[in-house]
């Protein structure tokens, strides 16, 4: 080393090290004081309120409601619909700087709960036990119920009526097992109609897992059951409906999702949620069409829910005015105003009958809260679930066996069981 | 040395001054953040509070050691993307260079005219937004888009390009009958090495990478044409003439005698181009955040996402500077290649 | 003359290939800016037309619905400032390296060299971390501040400063001028080619910059146009096809970029290959 390097190496340390000084020195963004997560007392208050909207209807909707309470409580509230909520609540996490309330998908639950970033709050909403338990279930960890279900949506058979009478079917022909589902199928395909629209993820074939009996984690979300039996009886029926042409992935017809394909006619039935409503209506206004209970497989009926609760960050200052607000988004006539203007489900029992009073083509999707599987309740399962649905694009070409002991190796590997 | 000329004290201190600004911005925003990263990456920081504190874990180099040594997602994923961008990085870097090279050869034509707009023409998709152009490429590859509207003039039905996860590879082992992709043969999907199969190695860019290779190859050619370009005018016309009047063919003289000329050119070429292809990541953000079946996932973009969407902040700085790693082995190969042919 | 007739059919098929690439290379943008006036269906039914079948606004109508302008706003304000202080601080400090003798300057050089090479995507989480450090995430100044000054700049100036004679400073110092005023008023004026390359090069940059706002801000109202655009189609707004509205979008981004093109091309060109001699 030369005396010209040997200086110049320490001039750079010693740069790097004045700006590590400074950098230390007037920190303040990670303020860990216990002072900071305190409550605010006095003074004009404004919550923060982050929404990952569905569309300007939904937006429009939250933001009056939120306007209503304000007047009301004296307490400012400001709506931001967010871009990309994950990412835009992953940075504000890190920065210390959370918005008050802010939507919770279920699936990003348990991230959120096992790193300490929300306030199980639940509690202290008026009669908790009023919403449903397949709800409660999805936000509960470690035995706490932490946030209060905003709405939750489940998957039901969608049947296109002209389609179906094409294929010269009745009412009485709508499949309630899986050997009906294959019967109609092959008399549907055989009217030159392609059956069924499936999308291509656990989301959509996970609720053939359930209808078997099986699941990818146990209730609890502690162990790992991907490779059982159950589940491997599933994906095998589910090949052979893909093998044999009577369901197709949306990519394979050309779609974007399967609500696409069944809105522009392109198969007589889909598997979807009640959020499909709203979309045909806005895409495809003149399809016939009415939903049905998902057939049921070996083990009985099944489905799925997906749902979003209303978090709290657990940094917030205004804890009291975020409950306060969070009790009046879920008291079962705003509910009931949420449903009607965007078409999602309260999840409060006691609105039930008023809903399926006001949307009587619904009630399949409401009889399927009894029976559904909520979204994978663990922490670090996000890539691990991602990783499934890229196998699943997979099922024709990837034996059913391979596929779900890489899962129960991944999933094992993310809860910490192996 | 410094102190015996006079007002070398005020010129000491005028010369700190006037670099100062950019000491401390650099030193505060590219030095500070490294050191801090390499901190995070040995930690388990799940991104809640400040990563300084004292209750953060410290793991050591596990973070590390799972993407090389422990079979796991964390394992699959990232070689998944080194897979990825080594396909990207094999077909962008000589394509973009041969694209460049041509393209500067045909401007530099002593009889043409239009040089000027041929020239502003090839280099203007390099200056504008790498967002904006990456949304014009999501419409031109779309289903219903220009690339199949073009391919069904000649009656092709085009893929589902950002739909598609099959690689480009097995596509053409199943079109020759080498094997057949839906049933690979076992001794390939039997084992390999960093627990992807030898079969996922041998995929190749699947058919949506090539949309963003196709997208990168289009937009920085014009930018290395303008290099070649300064390059062979820098070539004395007399020289090949002289080769010219020496009888030597038009080919010979390319390849004798410009050729050698640009080879400085061509190696600046190409380690600015494997550089800038390591680290390919806006156009994954807009077109495909790493899908279809994690086909478009490359390292810059899995650290990206591991940190700041699954909040493992220590396993995505690990991945940054295993990337890093890679990019100054790879330019010290480079250089130590070219050193070897000078010599 | 075979040859003059090989040279002839040389040309031509010059001229051809040439013809084509430039299509090639042009045309996606004339694919951009006709889609933006098409309504959606034209837009799906028609996607290679370079004319729309019946232009409209509509697409344009609701980009502006959206919170597009605000963006364009923040943009003209962040590439403003952004080149304004590049300008200025890259010149400083490349002036300094090439002509004060200080010490420490050849190592802060070196510095500046192999910072440089430090790829960028290396640094995405590290600078949101000392952002959220110093208290400055989601906000203007973690927009600009990190990139007000730049390596590359810096090596830029410092070359062009060390290739102009040093005679006239010298003048200027004899006179009696400090270092501040003969840098201000006898060299920064001799640099203008320089400066302009250093300006264009900035404002390009700085426009088009896009990963650094990622992870500098998150607040929709801080949003840079290639942010908000990156969200509009990826995010949740970017439901459903709306090609009219996002290359909408996407030209509005491109326009001003396009314009500094035509007008300062040879400054384009320069900046190109100043940049190859850093290698």
């Amino acid at each position: 080393m030369n005396p010209n390097t040997r200086r110049t190496s320490r001039a750079v340390t010693s740069i790097a090290c004045a700006s590590m000084l400074v950098t230390t020195a007037c920190g303040s963004g990670f303020d860990d004081a216990p002072g900071q997560s305190a409550q605010q007392s006095g003074g004009p208050v404004t919550l923060q309120i982050l929404i990952g909207s569905s569309g300007d209807a939904e937006t429009n909707a939250v933001k009056q409601a939120a306007q209503t309470w304000a007047a009301a409580s004296g307490t400012g509230a400001t709506v931001t619909p967010a871009q990309d909520l994950t990412q835009q609540l992953g940075q504000a996490f890190a920065g210390d700087s959370p918005p008050d309330v802010f939507y919770v998908d279920a699936i990003r639950f348990a991230d959120y709960a096992s790193v300490g970033a929300l306030e199980p709050y639940a509690g202290k909403i008026s009669s908790p036990d009023d919403f449903y338990p397949t709800l409660r279930t999805a936000f509960t960890y470690n035995g706490t119920f932490y946030c209060a279900p905003k709405d939750f949506s489940t998957l039901a058979l969608i049947v296109n009526q002209d389609l179906w009478a094409k294929a010269g079917l009745g009412d009485s022909d709508v499949p309630t097992t899986w050997e009906q589902l294959t019967s109609v199928s092959e008399k549907i395909k055989a009217a030159g109609i392609t059956p069924l629209a499936l999308g291509d993820t656990r989301d959509r074939v996970g609720a053939f897992m359930v209808q078997a009996g099986g699941w990818i984690t146990s209730p609890d979300g502690k162990q790992a059951t991907a490779d059982s039996p159950q589940n491997l009886a599933a994906l095998d029926y589910v090949r052979t409906l893909l093998a044999g042409k009577l369901a197709q992935y949306p990519s394979q017809l050309d779609a974007g999702w399967s609500g696409e394909a069944f809105g522009a006619g392109k198969v007589a039935m889909t598997i979807e949620g009640n959020w499909i409503k709203g979309a045909l209506k806005a895409d495809y206004p003149d399809v016939k069409y009415a939903a049905y209970e998902l057939p049921a497989g070996p083990k009985g009926k099944g489905s799925l829910s997906f749902t979003t609760c209303w978090g709290i960050a657990a940094k917030s200052r205004h804890k009291e005015q975020a409950i306060s607000f969070v009790e009046a988004m879920t008291k079962a006539d705003q509910q009931m105003a949420f449903a009607r203007a965007f078409g999602v489900m309260p999840s409060r029992q006691s609105a039930r009958s008023t809903y399926t009073g006001e949307f009587p083509a619904d009630v399949p999707f409401v009889n399927a809260v009894d029976y559904a599987q909520g979204p994978v309740n663990a922490p670090k399962m996000d890539s691990v679930l991602d990783d499934f649905d890229t196998g699943l694009q997979k099922l024709t070409s990837t034996a059913p066996k391979t596929l779900l002991e890489r899962v129960q190796k991944n999933t094992q590997a993310a809860l910490g069981t192996s | 040395m410094t102190g015996r000329r006079p007002g070398a004290a005020k010129e000491n201190l005028a010369g700190w001054l006037f670099v100062a600004p950019v000491v401390v911005i650099l030193g505060l925003f590219m030095l500070a953040p490294i050191l801090m990263a390499m901190w995070v990456s040995l930690t388990d920081w799940n991104g809640q509070g400040s990563p300084f504190r004292a209750g953060v874990p410290f793991v050591g180099l596990d973070n590390y050691t799972r993407l090389f040594a422990e079979e796991g997602l964390a394992r699959q994923d990232f070689m998944t993307s080194v897979r990825n961008n080594v396909y990207y990085v094999a077909i962008v870097v000589p394509a973009q260079t041969g694209l460049a090279l041509g393209l500067a050869l045909i401007v530099n034509g002593r009889l043409l005219r239009g040089r000027t707009f041929f020239r502003a023409a090839f280099y203007f998709p390099s200056v504008t937004s790498s967002v904006a152009i990456s949304v014009v490429f999501l419409f031109v590859f779309a289903n219903s888009g220009a690339v199949n509207g073009l391919l069904r003039l000649f009656g092709v039905e085009g893929p589902q390009w950002f739909a598609d996860s099959r690689g480009i590879l097995h596509l053409v082992l199943g079109a020759l009958g080498v094997v057949d992709p839906d049933a690979p043969p076992a001794a390939l999907t039997g084992g390999g090495p960093f627990g992807l199969s030898w079969w996922e190695w041998l995929s190749g860019p699947s058919v949506a990478m090539t949309t963003i290779i196709v997208l990168v190859v289009w937009t920085t050619s014009g930018t290395f044409m303008l290099m070649f370009l300064a390059a062979l005018q820098n070539i004395p016309v007399t020289l090949e003439e002289a080769a010219l009047l020496d009888g030597a063919g038009r080919r010979q003289v390319f390849t004798h005698v410009t050729l050698p000329l640009l080879k400085p050119t061509m190696f600046l070429v190409l380690t600015l181009g494997m550089i800038a292809t390591w680290q390919v990541f806006d156009q994954v953000y807009v077109m495909s955040q790493g899908n279809p079946a994690k086909t478009t996932l490359t390292p810059a973009f899995l650290s990206y996402q591991t940190a700041f969407n699954g909040f493992e902040y220590g396993s995505g700085t690990a991945i940054s500077f295993v990337l890093f790693a890679i990019i100054v082995v790879l330019t010290l190969v480079q250089r130590w290649v070219l050193r070897e042919r000078r010599a | 003359m075979p040859d003059r007739k090989r040279s002839l059919a040389s040309t031509f098929a010059g001229y051809f290939i040439l013809i084509f690439v430039a299509l090639v290379f042009l045309y996606p943008f004339v694919i951009q800016i006709a889609t933006s006036f098409k309504t959606e269906p034209d837009a799906a039914a028609n996607p290679l037309s370079p004319l729309p079948h019946l232009a409209t606004l509509d697409g344009y109508e609701r980009v502006f619905g959206t919170d597009l302008p605000l963006w364009l706003g923040n943009s003209l304000l962040v590439t403003v400032i952004i080149t304004t202080g590049r300008v200025l601080l890259d010149s400083m400090a490349g002036y300094a390296l090439a002509r004060l003798r200080f010490r420490g300057r050849r190592a802060l050089f070196a510095t500046i060299v192999a910072v440089i090479a430090v790829p960028g995507v290396v640094l995405f989480i590290p600078k949101f971390l000392v952002l959220n450090q110093l208290g400055m995430y989601d906000s203007y100044t973690a927009l600009i501040l990190p990139v007000i000054a730049d390596a590359a700049g810096v090596f830029i100036m410092k070359q062009f400063f060390e290739s102009i004679p040093v005679t006239v400073e010298e003048a200027a110092r004899i006179d009696g001028a400090g270092v501040f005023r003969t840098f201000w008023s006898v060299v920064l004026p001799m640099a203008r080619p320089a400066l302009l390359t250093l300006t264009i090069i900035s404002v390009q940059s700085s426009w088009n910059e896009f990963p650094h706002t990622l992870v500098a801000v998150q607040d929709p109202a801080l949003f840079t146009l290639p942010r908000g655009l990156a969200d509009l189609v990826s995010g949740s707004l970017g439901k459903g096809t709306q090609y009219p509205l996002k290359l909408g979008a996407a030209v509005l981004a491109t326009v001003p970029v396009a314009i500094v093109f035509v007008v300062f091309q040879r400054y384009f060109v320069r900046g190109a290959n100043e940049g190859s001699d850093k290698g």
